[in-house]
């Protein structure tokens, strides 16, 4: 190698390093986001309103209910009924945008161990945004172990791909510091951008028991849409889990009951733990979806400290004798 | 001269040594969870000097026949692995093009030539006393930790990069994050891959290829175990390089390209120990004297008798103080090998330090060890679960594992099989010591049962008033050790709760 040549591969390193390290400046910086994070999740809650706005603007001789709840032997079946008497996935996907599908993933489990959501309830859900015109729908959770083997033992994989939908594994890119103006307990923490991007939201937990929450469904799979290290959220946990519910508001929560897991969860293993309500919910708010998932427990959202507080802070309606609620075995 | 057309098969040595090399990075990157049915470690099982390690230390497997083919090879072909297909010795030869070398005396150079008997013998003495600490220097061995450490972390990186850069036009974002999902668990991680030692394994990498430096390919020449190895049934080599004495006009080209130092007695003869049938040597001939044939006169270095002593008895030293080591006696506490290993004692014999379990391994957990067994552990796998921990469904680790160092388990009985244990430390517990609320062990706990329970407690706290919490306790009947709760252990830098080797 002459010196000539080893300036040049030089000069060459140089510049592919400075450009890498200009990438992180630019990710520290937060010059593509066009936008600060705080601005980003005002706006967020600003679609929110106004899809809720136009839905019940547009005349209707009877509103959609405030839960739609439907049981019965096949999962798809129950939660596509579900949809439709919420008036049908056109009412949350607009034509030609993109939905993004928060399932809940936290291990890699079979579908039988009720740990993660039902992959026919997500598979049928992904099918009914393409029918109502997404472009695009996309399938994430950020689980405590190895993606891939989270993804394909819980069987979400398989069913999301086959409905022509497209998981995402998280990395630090797809994540974004975000402000939580009225925050007790959490300020800011780190969320996935495309919870905030998308045109919809969809949150979809399964109901299972909780060794600390009590019981885990729509408001605490969010937990699932934080970086950073999670650890310590379980301190005040359920003043910060309504802290985060201020700022992400999905445009559906589908709770999926189909099976459930009653003791040891939230990751529990064993088959004596689930039971088989084959029920789903449906709402557009996460506690009036959770009060309801309470009951399939024997419990009430009074039961539950992060649902009184969610009540409390005015983040939705606890109180299942005020909301018109759609039941029906299909 | 001008060059002159090349005959033979060795002229497509370049084109073999790529395909090997591109077969051996292939089958490595392919080495990841969930592995299929294609047998990817065919390199390593295909190493005599692991099989033969193997063997002594009582593992049979059927794949060896493999290694056996390649053992007797020598034979016939000289050491034509070392030159059509070994990829250290590829990656040595390719890198080795400096122009001026600082060369060797003539008295020095004989004293290397005898240096192939004497690590064999080493070896030998190593062997006797049940440690297979000489097998980190086995050129396979090497490249495969190499390429695990340190090639395909570097590629999870630079991907990353490079997706972390096409990430900033967002119009790119959605085929950035398809393509990350594509690749992820594969070439890329969501945590980015990590290895202790790294440094360690570079370094050693990097002094096996400034070895040539002194002369061309060094290490192959004098250093390697497994080339001395083949060296030794190459003295026996029944076809090889023969030169026409007649026609042979001792101009000395032949010496001068053999890049193994194979030539001897006045041109006329080959150290068949060391001649590797790439034939350079008739390349050049200017008069056309050399070509392989049966019976070559062979020229082979033999060792004096105190020559001989003194390599072995080196060796059984080495070996003894190995054996009769205290980490021998008491591994380190935290030290936890990967379900599926044997006892110590026989997985230290049997381990190559090959890291392909770390390869395999989908939450990185598996690293390699610097001391925590001796320096004979050097290299060979444990699980720091800083990194991460023993995932519930995977068992791939064993499977991939070529000497059966780590027995392979089906993922039902991994899932009961017990490395280690979890221990809390009450003093650094949350719930124990700052009597707050935290439960991420129990929750995250894969056993069925719950190797965690918590208990209600009332306790007073040192302000005075009484407060109603939960405490994490271990059950021992339920742990299997797998780190879940290490991991993920809120307790920054020393988790507060640990797992502990297991005893045997």
């Amino acid at each position: 190698m002459d010196r000539r040549e080893f300036c040049r591969i030089a000069l060459g390193c140089t510049v592919i390093g400075c450009s890498g390290g200009l990438a992180g400046c630019a990710r520290l910086l937060d010059w593509s986001s066009g936008g600060s994070d705080a601005g980003r999740a005002v706006s967020m809650s600003g679609d929110t309103s106004t899809a809720t706005v136009e839905a019940t603007a547009t005349p209707q001789t009877e509103p959609p209910p405030d839960l739609a709840v439907r049981r019965g032997e096949d999962p798809a079946t129950n939660v596509r009924a579900a949809v439709a008497s919420l008036g049908g996935m056109e009412r949350f996907v607009k034509s030609g945008g993109r939905v993004a599908i928060k399932p809940n993933v936290i291990v890699g489990r079979e579908p039988e161990f009720a740990t993660t959501t039902n992959p026919a309830v997500v598979a049928a859900v992904v099918s009914m945004a393409y029918e109502a015109g997404a472009a695009e729908v996309v399938v994430f959770d950020r689980p405590t172990s190895d993606p891939r083997t989270a993804y394909s033992v819980s069987g979400i994989e398989a069913a999301v791909n086959a409905a022509g939908g497209a998981m995402r594994t998280l990395t630090d890119r797809n994540f974004e510091r975000v402000e939580i103006p009225g925050g007790v307990a959490l300020t800011s923490w780190p969320l996935v951008t495309d919870v905030f991007e998308a045109d919809t939201f969809i949150n979809m937990p399964i109901a299972k028991h909780h060794g600390m929450a009590i019981l885990t469904m729509a408001m605490k799979n969010l937990m699932g849409i934080m970086g950073g290290e999670r650890g310590e959220i379980h301190q005040e946990f359920d003043q910060k889990i309504v802290d985060l519910a201020t700022v992400v508001r999905p445009h559906l929560v589908i709770l999926d009951a189909y099976r459930i897991m009653v003791r040891n969860g939230p990751t529990g293993g064993s088959l004596a733990d689930v039971e088989t309500p084959k029920t789903v919910i449906a709402g557009t708010s996460m506690p009036s979806v959770d009060a309801y998932g309470a009951t399939l427990f024997g419990l009430t959202a009074q039961d539950l400290p992060y649902l009184r507080n969610a009540q409390e802070r005015g983040v939705g309606v606890t109180d299942l004798t005020q909301l018109r609620i759609d039941e029906l075995t299909t | 001269m001008a060059a002159r057309e090349r005959k033979g098969l060795h002229r497509y040595r370049r084109w073999s040594q790529l395909a090997f090399l591109a077969l051996f990075l292939g089958l490595l990157a392919l080495t990841v969870w969930p592995l299929g049915n294609v047998f990817l470690g065919s390199f390593l099982v295909a190493d005599p000097l692991v099989a033969i390690n193997s063997l002594v230390n009582g593992v049979l497997r059927v794949e060896m026949w493999l290694a056996l083919v390649v053992l007797v090879a020598p034979l016939f072909l000289g050491r034509a692995f070392c030159g059509y297909v070994c990829p250290m010795g590829t990656l040595i030869e390719w890198t080795s093009t400096a122009k001026r070398r600082i060369g060797l005396s003539e008295s020095a150079r004989d004293v290397w030539r005898r240096m192939p008997t004497i690590v064999l013998l080493f070896v030998a003495g190593l062997l006797l006393f049940g440690t297979g600490a000489y097998l980190v220097f086995d050129p396979l061995t090497t490249a495969t930790r190499a390429a695990t450490t340190l090639l395909f972390p570097a590629i999870d990186r630079t991907v990353r990069l490079a997706g972390d850069i096409a990430y900033l036009a967002p119009p790119l974002r959605g085929a950035v994050d398809s393509v990350t999902t594509a690749l992820s668990g594969r070439i890329i991680y969501a945590e980015p891959r990590v290895y202790g030692l790294a440094l360690l394994v570079l370094g050693m990498l990097a002094l096996m290829l400034a070895a040539s430096l002194v002369e061309r390919r060094f290490w192959c020449r004098h250093l390697c175990p497994l080339g001395a190895l083949f060296g030794l049934v190459g003295r026996g080599a029944i076809r090889g390089r023969v030169v026409d004495a007649e026609a042979c006009i001792s101009c000395g080209k032949c010496e001068q390209v053999c890049p193994l130092d194979a030539v001897r007695d006045g041109y006329r003869a080959t150290d068949t120990s060391r001649c590797q049938m790439c034939m350079k040597c008739a390349d050049v001939c200017p008069a056309d004297a050399i070509s392989t044939a049966a019976r070559p006169r062979r020229s082979l270095y033999t060792p004096s008798r105190r020559a001989f002593l003194t390599a072995g008895g080196a060796g059984l030293l080495a070996g003894f103080f190995t054996f009769t080591g205290l980490s021998r006696r008491t591994p380190d506490r935290y030290l936890v090998r990967p379900p599926g290993a044997r006892d110590e004692s026989a997985f230290l014999a049997l381990c190559t330090r090959c890291g392909q379990c770390m390869k395999v391994c989908p939450s990185n957990v598996l690293q390699p060890s610097l001391s925590k067994s001796g320096i004979e552990g050097l290299f060979t796998p444990e699980l720091d679960y800083r990194v991460g921990s023993c995932d519930w469904n995977c068992a791939e680790c064993g499977k991939v594992c070529p000497s059966s160092a780590i027995r392979p388990l089906e993922l039902e009985t991994k899932r009961k099989t017990v490395i280690g244990r979890a221990y809390i430390d009450t003093a650094r517990c949350i719930p124990w010591t700052d009597y707050r609320t935290c439960l991420v062990c129990q929750e995250l706990c894969p056993i069925p049962d719950k190797a965690i329970v918590l208990t209600e407690e009332t306790v007073s706290r040192p302000e005075g008033e009484p407060i109603t919490i939960k405490r994490p306790h271990v059950i021992e009947k339920r742990c299997i050790g797998c780190g879940v709760c290490e991991t993920h252990c809120p307790v920054p830098r020393e988790a507060a709760i640990r797992v502990r080797g297991r005893s045997g």
